[in-house]
Order: C-alpha cells, then structure tokens, then sequence
C-alpha cells in the first residue's frame, strides 16, 4: 500500500491505495465521487475527464499514487455557492446531453479548452474536445453549449437568454 | 484500462534516484512516461511502474549549438513552444504541427511524454518524425551509470521496438542548431481528420542541404538527404525506393494500404520539395 495525499474539490484527503489503483476508481469507490464516470475502461471515451493539477486528464489513464500531492477537480467540484458553473449552466441551457452519461467528461474538458481558447469557433471546440465521445452522437448542442459558455464567460458579459436549443443528434 | 498486475510504483525525486532503479528495469518493471499507450491495453506482464513525473527536468533548454528536450516534455509543452522565441531557429514552428500530428485529444498530449513517444517506436509517433527531419541525437542513461549518444531514428527498430537495451532510460534529444536554423514542411494524411497518421512527411531545406522524413508510410523512418533541393524525379525515385527497402516496405495497417501510403509518400515529398523552394 501508498500513502497518498490528495486535495479533491477542495479537501484535502489521506488515504492508503494500492499502487494499481486508477485515479478514477480512487475517486468513485474511495471517495464517493460517482459523478466522474467510467466509459470506456481503454482511455478512448473521455468520460472519466477530470483536472489534476489544472490540466485535463482522463483518471482511467492515471494512477492514484501519481496523484499524490496533487490538486484534482472533478464535475462535483464545479458548483459556487449553489450556482453552477457557467459550462455546467450553458450545458443545461442548451440542453447538451441526451443520455447524459458523457458530461461530466464533457464539461471538464470544455472547461480545460476555454481556458486554452475562451472564444473558440465551432471547429476549434469541435477539435477541442475530440477526446471525449458522445455514443448518442449528440455534439450539435454540445458544441453549441461550450460556445454559449465562452460568450458568458467573457469578462463584463451579463446573464444572456440561453442559445436556441436544435433537435437531438442522433 | 486496469492494471490489475501493478504491485510497486516508484516516484524518483532526483537523477540519482533514478539510476539506482535502472538495473531493476525490465519487461515486468517499465517506465512511465505519460502513460497514454500504458493505461490503453492490457499489461499483464507488468508488476511495477518508475513514474519518471517527479524528476523535475528542465523541458527545453537552449545554447549555442542547439535546443535540448527532456524525454519527460509533454506534447502539449512542445506545442506551444512560441517560434517568435526563437527567432534565429525557423524551425522551431514545425513542433507545433508534429505535436498535433499525434492521434490524440488535448489531454493526451498533456501527458503523453516526447521520449514516450519515441520509445514507444509507432511508425506514426510523430516526436520520431520531428526527430528525424531535425536530425536530433538521443542521449541514452545505461543502467551502469553512464550515457551514450545516438541518432533518434536509429532507436527504431520497427513498429513498437526501440533499440534500447534492458534499464536504458532515454534522457532527452538534442535538435542541432545546424537543422533549427532550416526552414521546414510537414504533410500528414490519415483516414479521418484527425487520425492516426498513414504518412507523416517533414522536410527541411537549410544551409546544410535539403533533408526529407519518411515516416508513418514505413515501419521505420527513411531519412533521404541532398546537398541542395532535388529534382522532382530524383525525390520521387528515392522516396519510391526507402519505400521498397526501408524496414520491410511500406507499412500496412488498418490506418490505410500501402499502396495508398506509397501514393500520399511520393505525393507529399513534392509538396515538401516545391514549399521549400524546389523548381523543376
């Protein structure tokens, strides 16, 4: 066993792991954090997207003694104050999940592209969050949601009415 | 992806501690990188990780005679590596296009390590391409305590074999001044957009000649030098030839035929060729 450190939505905890323990079964069976998702079990889906450390990274593909002094956010980590975070927000206004089960990859990885790019074009989100896969094809609102995010997260932007929500992709 | 057999992970804080692992490397105990391929398969022969993250080295470093990479540089980390930093070295605007060559999102490439990439030997690893057109030197860590030094390309041996011997740990590659003060050319084709790469070409044309990259369309580089820029005929004939001779042949994968990869080869060899300034 490794003793491991972590600060996880802002807590810091201490926990005995073993050495082949992924990032995301830590935070799941450990933690209690079921909102990060297990998808793919190969590193293809995405849906496993945290930030650790500032930077997203997919925790099936890292373990949880490699996150040992580190900082890590997951989608539960989000909210302010009982307001969701504006991604979370530009998600539910646009309607930018059909099953639902890819979102909370979705978001942080939205996130990590806006602090990349904060005004992308739909290629450059599209591009952006190509590592993260939708399995009920539902991009369309999902690429318009991370670009009704940007608008809203721009420095002075004000609450805005929501973007028009299209029909579903698939 | 589980890795159920993993039963010691080893963080080493500084050099030192790291050579003392070296001789207990081996195919049950590897090194890692990123670990973007690691964690994608299963590893069942796998029983310990040295995590090379904590070592703190420098990922570029730059002097006279040229810019030195840490293995442990992300793709990220080179991307976006500022050519307007580097204004006597040309060059340096091709890492951008090679980082994004790798099939992967943005959060691969921040972790997915430059000497992972190498070592991981992939005709497609495009660290493998921009190390080939730039002519960079690998320096090797042995498990004895001390280094050699050695072409990149020559670490491929062929699709996922390096050539590096048990507890040899890749330190970092050095980009020549000579080749980052070149201009320079990619072309990449791949079945989807953003896919894996069938043919990945780099060219450099500088005061040490014009240099041409095969990569991805082999199992190996092809690296095809010339005094001054070639004559369409001549480029397309050698590159027709790497192509019957280097490594087997061209390479066949469900990313494309090779047949395909030998058109998109000779195809971008011209591009490269008149883009850096080829008549005729």
């Amino acid at each position: 066993m490794a003793r491991i450190r972590t600060t996880v939505d802002g807590l810091v905890y201490e926990d005995d792991v073993e050495p082949r323990m992924l990032l995301v079964q830590y935070l799941r069976e450990r933690l209690g954090k079921t909102g990060t998702v297990i998808g793919c079990d190969t590193s293809n889906c995405g849906a496993c997207t945290v930030h650790l450390d500032g930077l997203s990274v997919k925790s099936c593909s890292v373990l949880a003694v490699q996150a040992n002094g580190s900082e890590v956010l997951t989608v539960e980590g989000l909210e302010r104050d009982g307001q969701l975070h504006p991604v979370q927000q530009a998600f539910h206004d646009n309607h930018a999940l059909q099953c639902g089960y890819c979102t909370p990859g979705m978001i942080m990885q939205s996130i990590d592209l806006l602090g990349d790019n904060p005004d992308p074009t739909e290629q450059e989100v599209r591009e952006g969050i190509e590592g993260n896969l939708c399995r009920c094809t539902g991009y369309q609102n999902i690429v318009r949601a991370v670009q009704d995010a940007a608008q809203k997260m721009k420095p002075g932007a004000t609450a805005s009415q929501p973007a028009s929500v299209a029909g579903g992709g698939a | 992806m589980d890795l159920l057999t993993v039963e010691t992970f080893a963080r080493p804080t500084d050099d030192d501690a790291l050579r003392a692992l070296q001789p207990t490397l081996g195919a049950d105990r590897t090194l890692l990188g990123g670990g973007t391929w690691l964690f994608s398969v299963p590893q069942p022969h796998l029983a310990g990780v040295v995590d090379l993250a904590g070592l703190g080295w420098e990922p570029l470093v730059a002097a006279g005679d040229g810019l030195t990479v840490a293995a442990t540089t992300t793709l990220a980390a080179l991307g976006d590596v500022d050519p307007s930093s580097y204004p006597a070295w040309p060059a340096v605007a091709s890492f951008r296009g090679c980082a994004e060559a790798l099939v992967g999102s943005r959060k691969v490439r921040q972790v997915a390590t430059v000497g992972g990439n190498v070592c991981l030997a992939l005709p497609a690893a495009p660290m493998i391409t921009l190390a080939a057109v730039l002519d960079a030197t690998a320096t090797i860590w042995l498990p004895d305590g001390r280094s050699r030094t050695a072409p990149v390309v020559d670490l491929v041996a062929g699709p996922q074999r390096n050539a590096l011997a048990p507890g040899e740990v890749l330190r970092s590659l050095h980009l020549p001044a000579v080749a980052l003060r070149a201009r320079t050319a990619l072309r990449k084709a791949s079945l989807s957009p953003l896919g894996r790469s069938a043919a990945l070409l780099a060219g450099r044309r500088g005061e040490d000649g014009f240099v041409l990259a095969v990569t991805a369309s082999l199992p190996r580089p092809a690296v095809l030098r010339y005094d001054d820029v070639p004559t369409a005929g001549a480029l397309a004939a050698d590159v027709a030839a790497a192509g019957e001779t280097v490594g087997g042949g061209w390479y066949d994968d469900p990313h494309g035929s090779p047949a395909w990869r030998r058109a998109m080869s000779l195809l971008f060899a011209e591009e490269i060729r008149r883009e850096l300034g080829g008549t005729g």
